[in-house]
C-alpha cells in the first residue's frame, strides 16, 4: 500500500496553506519592499490628501525606500531644508505630493513579517478600562462616551487605538481604551478627566466646549503660539494662546454679559471691570482681562490662554504646550457627561516582548519534544511520533492563521489558549492511536468511528467549559477561551480527521 | 495479568478509601483554611486590586525588599531573569498601595525617573474591579463546571457512571485548590483560568474510561478498565510532562503562565489518583453490581 492522499489529508493541507497566506499576506509580506506608516498627524498635508496609517511607502522623490534604515537615512539627510521643497511620496495607494522644508510629521515603522498581531501585554501599549464614578452607564451613554472619548483621543494626536465598550457577566459597562506603541504623558487624565470647559464672566458662564458654543479653533502656527518663558518662583513659567471662533449664539452671550461692566484704566491699557475665568474641571486655568473695545460687541474671535511650568526653560515650553494641545482638544471635542473612573490601568513596555516569545516558543519546542519522546517510546515507531508533530504543528499555523484572519490580537491568555489546544490534541491523537490498535473485530475505519465518538464528547466539554469566560472579568481573558475554542474545533474538523488519515495509512500496512 | 486482575477484584472497594480520605481532609483543610483567612485561597493582587511595576533595572531584590516594606503594603518582590545566562533583566514589585504613591517610593528608591511604558510597566487595578473580577471567575468555573456535568449527563445518559465522572473532576479541582493553598501560592487570573483548564483536562481521561467501559462490549469488565488505563495514563502523562518542562521554561520569565502550568502540573497529578481509582472503583461498583462483566 502506498502513501496516499485521502481527501482529508487534502483539506488539511488546504486548511494549512490558507492559513499562511493568511499570516503572511500576498505577496508574502516578509517579501515586501517599503516602510509602513505608523503613525501619521492628522492636521498635516499627507494626511488631507488621504496618506493613512498602515499604508506602505515604497519611494519618496523616486528614490526607493526599501527598508526602515533606507528611510532613516533619506530623511536625516534631507531635512530641514533652507526653502519649501515639492517632496513625492509613493505609496501602494498612490503619489502624496507635498511643499515643505520641515521634516515630515510621519512615523514609520518596518513591515512586520508577518500578519499576526501580538496583544498589548507581548507588544508593549497601554490599556485601560473606565467606568463612571458611582453610576452604572446605558448602553448609549457607553456609546456617547466612546464617541467624545475617542474624538479627545484622535484630536489630541493619537492615532493607534482602540476604544470599545465591553460588559461583563453583572451587567456592568465599561469603557476599554488600547493604546498600541509609546504611552502618551498624562495619559490617565486625558481619558478620566471630565473636560468639562466654562468660560465666566463673574457667576455667568459666556461659553463652554464642544461644537455647540465653538465654531473653531485655531491650531496651526499662526493662531496658536507659546508666547514667552520667564523665570517663576520655581523654574520657569512659558505661557501659550491660541485664538477660537465663538458661534453666533455664545459670541451674542458675550456681548450681554460684557455690556454693563464698567471700564479700569491700567498702566497697560483699559480694561473692563471683570475678567474672563477659564475654568476646567471646576478649576480655574486662567483670567484673562477684557479689552475696553470689546465691550457690548458681537464678537466671535476670541483668544484663550494659559500656562505650563518647569523646573527649566524647555521643560516648561513642553509642558505650555502639552497644556495647549489639551486646553485645545477639550474645546474642540467638549465635556464628557460624567465623571470618570479608571478601574484597570495597564502600561507595558516592549522591552522584553522579543525575549519573552522566543521563550515561550522555547517552552513549547521542548514540551513537543518531550511529547513525542515518550509517544515513540509507547509505540515503538517513528511514524505514530512524527504524524502527531505533524499534527500538532498544523493545528499551531491553523489558529495563527485564523487569527490573523480575523485581526485576533495574540495576547498572553491567548497563548495559554493555543498551549492548552496542543494539549488537548496531543490527548487526542493517543484516543485515536490506541483506538485503532483496539482487538475488536471489527475494521479500521469502524474503531476510527469510535475514537471520534470519545473525541466529540470530549470537545463539547471542552467548549461549554469555555462559554463564560467570553464576558467575566470584562473580557480580559477572551483570548484564551477564543484561541482554545478555534485550535479544538480545528482539531475537531480538520486536524484529527486527517491524523486518524494518516494512522489507517500506517496501521493498515501493520494490519496487511 | 490475571493477579493483578483478581487483586483488584478484592480492593478496588477499598481503594476508595485513599480518595475518601483526601477528599475529607480537603474539606477540613479549606474550612479552617476559609475561617482564617475569610476566603478559599489566597489572591495575588489582580485579584485583589493593586499595582504591579516592572523596572527594567537591575538591584539587589533582597535590599529593596528591606528598604521598601514599610513604605508598600502587600509587598511582594519577584524578578524576571535570562533563561540560559540568568542574569536578571528586570523586577517585578507588587503591592496593593496606589500607583501613584508607588511610583514616588520606587523612583525616590532607584533616584531615576519611572517613564511608564519606557523603562518601566505599571499594571493597576482597582480594588472594587478586582472584587467583581473575582466573583465572576469563580461564577465562570461554576457554570462552566455546570455546562461540563450536563454534557457527561447527555453523553452517558446513565446516572452513576455520570456522577462518577463528575465527582472525579471535582476532586481533581478540590485536592489542586488544597495542594496550591499549603504551597502558599497566591492565586491570580491566570491561575482561575488554569483551574478552568483542569475541568476540560480531567474529564478527557474520565470520557475515554467510561465509554469504553460502559459502551464497549469486547473484553472482560477489567480487560477494558486495563486498556483504558493505558491509553489514559499516555494522555496524562504526556501533558503532564509537557506542562512540567514549560513551567521550568518559563518559572523564571512569566509569572502569568508559570501559574497556568503549575496549576495544571498538580491538577494532572491529582487527575491520575482521581481517574485510575475514584472514576475507576466507582464505575466497576456499578457494573459489578449491575452484573456486567
Amino acid at each position: 500500500m502506498k502513501t496516499k492522499l485521502t481527501w482529508k489529508l487534502w483539506i488539511l493541507i488546504i486548511a494549512l496553506i490558507l492559513s499562511l497566506l493568511a499570516i503572511f499576506g500576498m505577496p508574502p509580506s516578509f517579501a515586501q519592499k517599503g516602510v509602513k506608516i505608523s503613525s501619521i498627524d492628522q492636521n498635516s498635508s499627507l494626511y488631507n490628501q488621504g496618506m493613512r496609517q498602515e499604508q506602505i511607502l515604497t519611494s519618496i522623490n523616486g528614490q526607493n525606500i526599501p527598508d526602515l534604515e533606507s528611510y532613516t537615512i533619506f530623511i536625516s539627510e534631507k531635512f530641514p531644508l533652507n526653502q519649501s521643497e515639492k517632496i513625492i511620496f509613493t505609496t501602494h495607494e498612490g503619489e502624496y505630493i507635498i511643499f515643505t522644508n520641515q521634516t515630515p510629521e510621519l512615523i514609520v515603522e518596518a513591515i512586520p513579517k508577518t500578519r499576526i498581531k501580538l496583544g498589548l501585554d507581548l507588544s508593549g501599549g497601554s490599556r485601560a478600562l473606565v467606568k463612571a464614578e458611582n453610576k452604572t452607564l446605558s448602553g448609549k451613554e457607553i456609546a456617547d462616551l466612546i464617541s467624545v472619548t475617542s474624538n479627545r483621543l484622535n484630536e489630541f494626536g493619537l492615532t493607534d487605538l482602540k476604544v470599545l465598550p465591553v460588559s461583563d457577566l453583572s451587567g456592568e459597562h465599561f469603557m476599554l481604551i488600547e493604546i498600541a506603541g509609546t504611552t502618551p504623558k498624562d495619559l490617565k487624565k486625558l481619558i478620566s478627566e471630565q473636560g468639562k470647559f466654562e468660560a465666566k464672566i463673574g457667576d455667568d458662564v459666556v461659553f463652554i466646549g464642544g461644537d455647540k458654543d465653538i465654531a473653531s479653533v485655531g491650531r496651526d502656527a499662526q493662531n496658536a503660539r507659546i508666547e514667552g518663558c520667564n523665570p517663576a518662583e520655581q523654574g520657569y513659567v512659558c505661557r501659550f494662546s491660541f485664538a477660537i471662533t465663538l458661534s453666533a449664539d455664545s459670541a451674542k452671550r458675550h456681548a450681554e454679559l460684557t455690556n454693563n461692566l464698567s471700564i479700569n484704566a491700567t498702566a497697560q491699557g483699559n480694561y473692563l471691570s471683570k475678567k474672563l475665568d477659564l475654568y476646567l474641571d471646576e478649576k480655574l486655568v486662567d483670567s484673562l482681562f477684557i479689552s475696553e473695545d470689546l465691550q457690548g460687541r458681537v464678537t466671535t474671535q476670541i483668544s484663550i490662554s494659559g500656562s505650563g511650568s518647569g523646573a527649566n526653560q524647555e521643560e516648561a515650553y513642553e509642558s505650555a504646550k502639552e497644556e495647549m494641545k489639551k486646553l485645545q482638544t477639550i474645546l474642540i471635542t467638549g465635556s464628557l457627561p460624567f465623571k470618570l473612573e479608571i478601574v484597570k490601568l495597564d502600561t507595558i513596555s516592549p522591552i522584553l516582548g522579543d525575549d519573552f516569545m522566543n521563550s515561550i516558543l522555547f517552552a513549547g519546542l521542548a514540551a513537543l519534544l518531550v511529547v513525542a519522546i515518550i509517544i515513540f517510546i509507547r509505540y515503538r515507531s517513528i511514524k505514530p511520533s512524527a504524524a502527531l508533530l505533524i499534527t500538532v504543528i498544523s493545528e499551531v499555523v491553523i489558529i495563527l492563521g485564523i487569527a490573523s484572519l480575523i485581526d485576533w490580537n495574540i495576547d498572553l491568555p491567548s497563548i495559554a489558549g493555543i498551549l492548552a489546544t496542543i494539549g488537548t490534541g496531543i490527548d487526542q491523537q493517543i484516543i485515536i492511536l490506541d483506538e485503532s490498535r483496539e482487538k475488536a473485530i471489527m475494521s479500521l475505519k469502524q474503531k476510527l468511528k469510535r475514537a471520534f465518538s470519545i473525541i466529540l464528547g470530549a470537545y463539547f466539554t471542552a467548549v461549554v467549559a469555555l462559554i463564560p469566560l467570553l464576558w467575566a472579568g470584562a473580557g480580559l481573558l477572551k483570548g484564551f477561551a477564543i484561541t482554545t475554542i478555534i485550535g479544538i474545533s480545528a482539531g475537531v474538523l480538520i486536524t484529527r480527521p486527517a491524523f486518524a488519515d494518516m494512522v489507517k495509512q500506517f496501521e493498515g500496512k501493520n494490519a496487511s | 495479568m490475571i493477579r493483578l486482575s483478581k487483586l483488584h477484584d478484592k480492593s478496588y472497594k477499598w481503594l476508595l478509601l485513599i480518595p475518601l480520605a483526601l477528599l475529607i481532609f480537603s474539606f477540613i483543610y479549606l474550612g479552617v483554611f476559609y475561617s482564617n483567612n475569610g476566603d478559599f485561597m489566597k489572591k495575588d493582587i489582580s485579584l485583589t486590586g493593586g499595582t504591579s511595576v516592572t523596572v527594567y533595572w537591575q538591584t539587589d531584590i533582597i535590599d529593596l525588599e528591606n528598604k521598601l516594606v514599610n513604605q508598600l503594603e502587600d509587598l511582594n518582590i519577584r524578578e524576571i531573569s535570562d533563561l540560559r545566562t540568568r542574569e536578571q533583566k528586570a523586577i517585578i514589585v507588587e503591592t496593593t498601595t496606589d500607583s501613584e504613591t508607588t511610583k514616588e517610593v520606587l523612583e525616590s528608591y532607584f533616584g531615576f525617573e519611572l517613564v511608564e511604558g519606557e523603562n518601566s510597566n505599571f499594571e493597576f487595578t482597582g480594588s472594587i474591579l478586582s472584587t467583581s473580577f473575582y466573583k465572576q471567575l469563580l461564577i465562570a468555573i461554576l457554570i462552566a463546571f455546570l455546562f461540563m456535568a450536563i454534557v457527561i449527563f447527555i453523553i452517558f445518559r446513565n446516572l452513576i457512571p455520570s456522577i462518577a465522572v463528575i465527582i472525579s473532576a471535582f476532586a481533581d479541582i478540590l485536592m489542586t485548590l488544597v495542594l496550591i493553598n499549603i504551597l502558599g501560592i497566591k492565586v491570580s487570573t491566570a491561575g482561575i483560568v488554569a483551574f478552568l483548564m483542569l475541568i476540560g483536562y480531567s474529564v478527557d481521561t474520565d470520557i475515554l474510561l467510561t465509554t469504553r467501559v460502559l459502551k464497549r462490549k469486547e473484553g472482560s469488565l477489567n480487560e477494558r478498565i486495563f486498556r483504558s488505563f493505558k491509553t489514559g495514563t499516555t494522555m496524562t502523562l504526556t501533558s503532564l510532562l509537557a506542562m512540567l518542562i514549560a513551567f521550568l521554561v518559563v518559572k523564571s520569565f512569566s509569572a502569568v503562565l508559570a501559574q497556568i502550568f503549575i496549576v495544571l502540573v498538580i491538577g494532572l497529578a491529582f487527575d491520575l489518583l482521581n481517574t485510575w481509582i475514584t472514576n475507576v472503583s466507582i464505575l466497576k461498583w456499578y457494573m459489578k453490581s449491575r452484573g456486567k462483566e
